[in-house]
């Protein structure tokens, strides 16, 4: 027996997903659990049960394990962490409670927000101080670190973060604390902010830190009985976990600073969608996940998603930004919306048609489902409009009624609005779809990508059924749907190039640079990440730069070809900078010298292969019915054919407009589209679009001009 | 195009997008923490009649009223016809613009089609515009710095070079200043990218029918609040703090008029301009004044044109709300900031449900330092912080949270690596919040000390701390409502010894400056909060055992940390007969 299977294990909030990938022939198989909330390890191992009927003895014979979970973020939502105490620089314990000082709404006096992770009384300020630079201007009290320690000890605290100011210059008093509080405080998990995220801006440190201490405990809890369970089934290689931003790392690892699982689920379903992408030849997407509660929007450039590191967690109010808990870890850049099946729809005080973002969620769920649901949601409306087909949601297991979903829309929408039912349908699939758009505009912009020049790929239950109206609104010109959407992350995390990513900030101004430094930096680079990748792998190195004009914070980041040190290097580097700056934000020629914040080497294996097994098909696949379907802009209801995809054949083509059904969801796409299934089973889906005039033409837009050069 | 409800709320959402993305850009390319951090800035976007349809969500609310009058101005000076484009239209002046030198607002016609179809404009508050900086002495617009007129900055493209050769030469940090100048550019351009996109997209010639829609929307959803309000006038005399320096007793009287669907605010009879740098302009009085009332009446539509036009502003020319050139008007919201709880106390009795108690860190604090580094290198940071959120009906206030204005604090770390000083303490002052059924948020007290700068003459930084000026007993103090008692906490002090706040003093290193932004005010009878919430307080160090009992009748049992419900019951019950003396009420109330 060889031991050539690789397992991917994604736990969600209902379903656990598992994949599993042979590797003597590429072959994937699927499985899918309930998620049991009090014990998720036991739901790995159902799993594992239920796949090691199919092949015996899996465990024994897998290399490879990886995993992603939400019990990160649940334990936080929850509060289900350990009891935490924060030891501060005296005079600043109020810092986790003080935050930025101000409203995420100026119009609301009334606003919420999160409860701060540790009572004032858990709070304690000692004697200690760096300044800016690093230096020492008040030595640590080690007396004062004991007593703090000794009130930890009488409040039961079962974890301490430790934060002071600057300590991302000079951690040593981090340290000192530490070794005193390992000893007086035996069994407590430590948490110091220095090694959990060492930047400045001393309220989002403190707050990712506290975040780290607070799961630490219940975290290590479950990797380790989760690595038991699997040794207990015969694996004898490492356990892997999916970071926040798509990187693995060992259990041990995860274990250390556990609040970087923060988004692990997520970032396995970014994985999936770039893997798709890739294997459909597409570099550059947008990756869209819409389920019955939110939508996850996520752009993949160049084969990578961007990331950030101004994660929030514990939204008050669940889509503002700012009205929740920094978690300053790198995760992939989602965006997450309220906009998904279950989002209600109501008529507000002005007469418009309004969209969520609360949700029905599964009970008591969409009119249609018959649970008891009133409100009209939209699957309702996409019942109504014909996406849907009310005999084979779920491949069947429940049915859809659709009467109650025209009767919800009627009452609730269209008699408020004096619209028809199916008008007041199609607007609630039009403003959700432009809800999700508008704020994908503004998501893009941050990141600074144009929509229109990426591709989407969706999944998801409601995914499919939006996307092509979603893409069209963007601009994005084609829309892949992969297969197995239903347990796209697992498969994500095998599909998940092994990598690591290492960077070094440099700070300096590029045309006073010496050259011959920075390419041993990247050399050094290399040789870390190069120790990081397994024995025998033969890794893709990239090296990238980031850019700026010397004062501000934000950096553009370059890729660039190694060595560096010729002479034209520079001005390369500054040409490339200065044509992204000028295409993000206009011509506005800075005068400012170029810095070179940071140098960047990110080193991958090559993707691992796969195979989806597909029945073989020898002819096109004849629709299995037809419908009325809503034709946006048309005349109303359209007759549309109506395709099983599970019996298209491999490079079978479809003309829209066309409904495609499986189990998991249903594919929509419009007059003009064309469809094709890829040699993966990708549908493949080419948009009619009507283009916006090119970002930057010119006329009526300021050219600020080289007339801002210094003289 | 047809514009049937569901088109009316896609295409609203996008106009918001796009100064929402203007806003990125600018904090994207933005140089100093005063964008970056502070986010003291707006974006907005006008239709071809210079209608304002839509403003950034993030922004400082001051701004909420005046950028509409902003770009009148602007095209008042230059009609449609006179602009080409490429243009772009700069100015900071105080009565044009936003009320004080330190903001720039530049402006750009958006072409589309051959014709203007919009306009973009973005306003930011500056980290200098020369003269003598963040002061309250100055005593006229002469002294607080350079003054730039209504000039084009951009004529079909080409710089107006004398306006940055200019600039400077007349200010401390010009790579900084300009550098956040080309960040408004930026904003610029992406707004008039967004709205082309937006034009193209839905194959619209212009913005005619929907500014007209969105605007409606947003008024007839006002004046329809205000129409459910009782007619009537209330009227209130506020006398505000003292102002350093400054002689005259400040008073602002206030007329508030409901009639039908709207409201007349009246501001005769207030005092005249005075000799220190606290003279509104009419703009930002009527900023300051429609804001409160949007904010209780339709806080969650949309704002546009249509948000001020059921709100008329009175005020007399000539008077510290609608001052003249050449008054100074460097710390104009020492006034500005105090309207809305002016506004909020004198229609206490008619909306109850709807108002806060004052705000502790109202009128804003604001901390300049400017000095050089030990290696030569000039520096000028800007810091505020916020005092205790007002308490309400709903809530407690929040401990130190932003009001009316909102800006984000800048983090100590960011400020410690901008200027030669460090913070001492940043933290809660216990027993600050007024305390009330809602207790006021928390205050704060803040310490920060000057670093070693090496040899002479480099060595001191000079510092301006401003505060809000209220005290205890002086006669604006932090007011409670309805029962709720006043905020606690203030002061200035250097070196220990009380000193005078808003106006520059050299420190030299070694020296520190220390103050308190006080509590906000209570909400409600205090003898009415629950004892279990009052105990809560007093676990979490908010309110002293002490406190609890005098302030909430409430004893708590020290050792345990219980309510002595007994001692409770008999305190509360001896108040109840013999009730206060009403000291603590507010001389700002409705009548």
């Amino acid at each position: 027996m060889t031991s050539s299977y690789r397992l991917g294990i994604d736990i969600g909030g209902t379903f656990s997903d598992f994949a599993v990938v042979d590797g003597a022939d590429g072959a994937v198989r699927v499985g899918k659990v309930l998620t049991s909330a009090h014990a998720p390890e036991e739901s790995v191992m159902r799993g594992i049960d239920d796949l090691s009927a199919g092949i015996p003895g899996l465990l024994g014979r897998t290399c490879e394990v990886i995993h992603a979970t939400t019990l990160v973020t649940n334990t936080i939502l929850e509060r289900k962490g350990a009891k935490t105490g924060l030891l501060t620089t005296e005079g600043f314990r109020d810092i986790l409670e003080l935050a930025r000082e101000v409203r995420y709404d100026i119009y609301d006096m009334f606003i919420r927000l999160p409860e701060p992770m540790v009572p004032r009384r858990l709070r304690l300020g000692v004697p200690e101080r760096v300044l800016a630079d690093g230096t020492v201007l008040v030595p640590l009290d080690e007396a004062a670190v004991r007593q703090a320690a000794a009130v930890f000890r009488d409040e039961g605290v079962g974890a301490v973060a430790v934060s002071f100011l600057h300590s991302y210059r000079n951690g040593a008093h981090e340290r000192r604390a530490a070794e005193i509080l390992r000893e007086t405080l035996p069994g407590v998990t430590l948490s110091l902010s220095h090694e959990v995220h060492p930047e400045p801006k001393e309220y989002e440190r403190t707050s990712t830190t506290v975040l780290d201490a607070y799961v630490k405990a219940v975290a290590e809890g479950y990797l380790e009985r989760l690595a038991d369970g699997l040794a207990g089934r015969g694996y004898r290689e490492r356990l892997f976990i999916m970071l926040s931003n798509g990187g693995t790392a060992t259990v041990e690892t995860a274990k250390q600073v556990p609040v970087q699982i923060v988004e692990s689920g997520p970032a396995a379903g970014v994985e999936a969608a770039a893997c798709f992408g890739r294997l459909a030849g597409i570099d550059s997407l947008l990756s869209f996940d819409m389920g019955g509660t939110t939508a996850k929007l996520c752009i993949i450039e160049n084969g990578r998603a961007a990331r950030t590191r101004t994660y929030e967690v514990d939204r008050a109010h669940r889509f503002k930004s700012g009205s929740g808990l920094p978690a300053a870890v790198p995760v992939y850049d989602l965006l997450e919306i309220g906009a998904g099946g279950g989002s209600i729809a109501r008529v507000d005080d002005l007469g418009l048609i309004q969209v969520g973002p609360d949700s029905a969620g599964s009970a008591p769920g969409p009119a249609c489902y018959g649970l008891g649901g009133a409100a009209p949601t939209v699957t309702d409306a996409d019942l109504v409009l014909g996406y849907l087909n009310p005999d084979y949601f779920l491949g069947g297991r429940m049915a859809l009624d659709r009467a109650a979903a025209e009767r919800a829309v009627e009452e609730h929408l269209a008699s408020k609005t004096g619209l028809t039912v199916l008008e007041a349908a199609a607007g609630v699939h039009e403003i959700v779809n432009e809800n999700m758009a508008a704020a994908a505009q503004v998501y893009a912009a941050e990141k600074g990508k144009a929509p229109s020049e990426l591709a989407m790929v969706a999944f998801g239950g409601a995914g499919p059924v939006h996307a092509a109206g979603l893409a069209r609104k963007l601009g994005c010109p084609r829309l892949v749907i992969p297969p197995h959407s239903g347990v796209m992350s697992s498969l994500g995390l095998l599909a998940a190039p092994v990598a690591f990513e290492r960077s070094r900030a440099v700070r300096r101004i590029l045309k006073a640079m010496d050259l011959a430094a920075v390419e041993a930096g990247f050399r050094e680079l290399e040789t870390e990440v190069r120790e990081l990748m397994p024995d025998g792998a033969a890794p893709i190195v990239r090296r990238s730069v980031d850019l700026r004009y010397s004062g501000q914070d934000y950096p553009l980041e370059i890729e660039v070809a190694g060595p560096c040190g010729t002479p034209s290097t520079k001005r390369d580097w500054e040409a490339r900078f200065e044509a992204l700056y000028r295409s993000l934000y206009g011509k506005v020629d800075d005068d400012n010298p170029v810095e070179l914040a940071s140098i960047r080497v990110h080193v991958s294996q090559p993707p691992p292969a796969f195979e989806i097994a597909r029945p073989p098909a020898e002819a096109d696949a004849p629709p299995k019915a037809w419908r009325e379907v809503h034709v946006p802009a048309g005349s109303g209801m359209e007759r549309a054919p109506v395709y099983e995809r599970a019996a298209l054949r491999i490079g079978q083509e479809i003309a829209g407009p066309a409904v495609i059904e499986e189990r998991e969801s249903t594919t929509v796409i419009g007059p003009g589209d064309r469809l094709r299934v890829d040699p993966l089973g990708c549908l493949v889906v080419d948009l009619v679009i009507r283009r916006p005039a090119a970002a930057d033409s010119g006329a009526g837009e300021v050219p600020v001009s080289a007339t801002f050069a210094r003289r | 195009m047809q514009l049937d409800p569901v088109t009316i709320q896609i295409l609203w959402n996008r106009l918001i997008t796009i100064v929402d993305e203007a806003a990125t850009g600018l904090m994207r390319t933005a140089y100093t923490p005063s964008v970056k951090e502070y986010h003291d800035f707006c974006c907005a976007l006008f239709d071809a009649d210079a209608r304002m349809l839509s403003h950034s969500t993030v922004t400082t609310a001051g701004f909420l009223g005046i950028v509409p009058e902003v770009l009148r101005n602007f095209i008042a000076k230059y009609p449609p016809e006179t602009l080409r484009p490429g243009d772009a239209i700069i100015t900071n002046d105080p009565w044009i613009a936003s009320g004080h030198l330190i903001d720039i607002s530049i402006a750009a016609p958006i072409f589309h089609g051959g014709r203007i179809v919009g306009y973009t404009l973005c306003i930011v508050h500056h980290l200098d515009m020369g003269g003598r900086m963040s002061t309250l002495e100055s005593k006229d617009m002469y002294e607080e710095g350079l003054k730039i007129p209504i000039l084009k900055l951009f004529d079909e493209g080409r710089l107006n070079e004398t306006v940055f050769d200019f600039m400077r030469a007349n200010i401390r940090v010009p790579d900084k200043v300009l550098g956040d100048v080309r960040a408004q550019l930026v904003a610029n351009n992406v707004c008039s990218r967004g709205l082309k996109g937006l034009l193209e997209e839905y194959r619209l010639d212009g913005l005619e029918a929907l500014g007209a829609e969105v605007i409606h929307r947003t008024e007839s959803s006002l004046r329809r609040r205000i129409a459910a309000l009782p007619d009537g006038s209330y009227r209130n005399v506020a006398v505000l703090p003292k102002v350093p320096g400054c002689e005259d007793e400040v008073v602002v009287r206030i007329q508030v008029t409901v009639e039908g669907d709207g409201v007349a605010v009246d501001y005769s009879g207030s005092s005249g301009e005075v000799g220190a740098a606290i003279n509104c302009s009419y703009n930002m009085t009527r900023s300051y004044t429609a804001y409160p009332i949007k904010l209780a009446l339709d806080p969650h539509v949309p704002n546009n044109d249509g948000g001020l036009r059921p709100i008329r502003v009175i005020a007399p020319e000539g008077t510290i709300v609608n001052s003249r050139p050449p008054a100074a008007t460097w710390g104009r919201t020492m006034i500005s900031h105090l309207f809305p709880e002016i506004v909020f106390a004198t229609m206490e009795a008619v909306m109850p449900e709807s108002i806060l108690a004052s705000n502790g860190g109202s009128p804003a604090n604001e901390v300049y330092l400017h000095g050089r580094h030990r290696d030569g290198r000039s520096f000028l940071a800007i810091a505020q912080h916020s005092g205790g959120f007002g308490a309400s009906a709903r809530h407690d206030g929040y401990p130190c949270l932003c009001f009316p204005n909102n800006t984000r604090n800048i983090p100590v770390e960011v400020t410690e690596n901008e200027a030669r000083m460090y913070y001492v303490r940043k933290e809660l002052l216990a027993d600050s919040g007024g305390p009330g059924r809602n207790r006021g948020g928390l205050g704060q007290e803040i310490e920060f000390a000057i670093l070693d700068g090496g040899a002479e003459p480099a060595r001191d930084v000079e510092s301006s701390v401003r505060l809000s000026g209220r005290t205890e007993d002086g006669p604006f103090p932090v007011f409670g409502r309805l029962g709720g008692r006043n905020g606690r906490g203030s002061g200035l002090w250097h070196n220990g010894e009380p000193v005078d706040h808003g106006v520059y003093r050299r420190l030299a290193p070694g020296d520190r400056m220390r103050f308190v932004l006080s509590g906000g005010g209570g909400y409600g009878d205090p003898f009415e909060r629950e004892p279990e919430r009052v105990l809560a307080d007093v676990e979490q160090g908010y309110v002293s055992v002490e406190r609890a009992g005098e302030d909430y009748g409430v004893v708590v049992d020290e050792a345990a940390m219980t309510v002595d419900a007994g001692a409770t019951r008999r305190r509360r019950d001896r108040r109840r007969q013999q009730p206060e003396a009403p000291a603590h009420r507010s001389p700002i109330r409705s009548g």
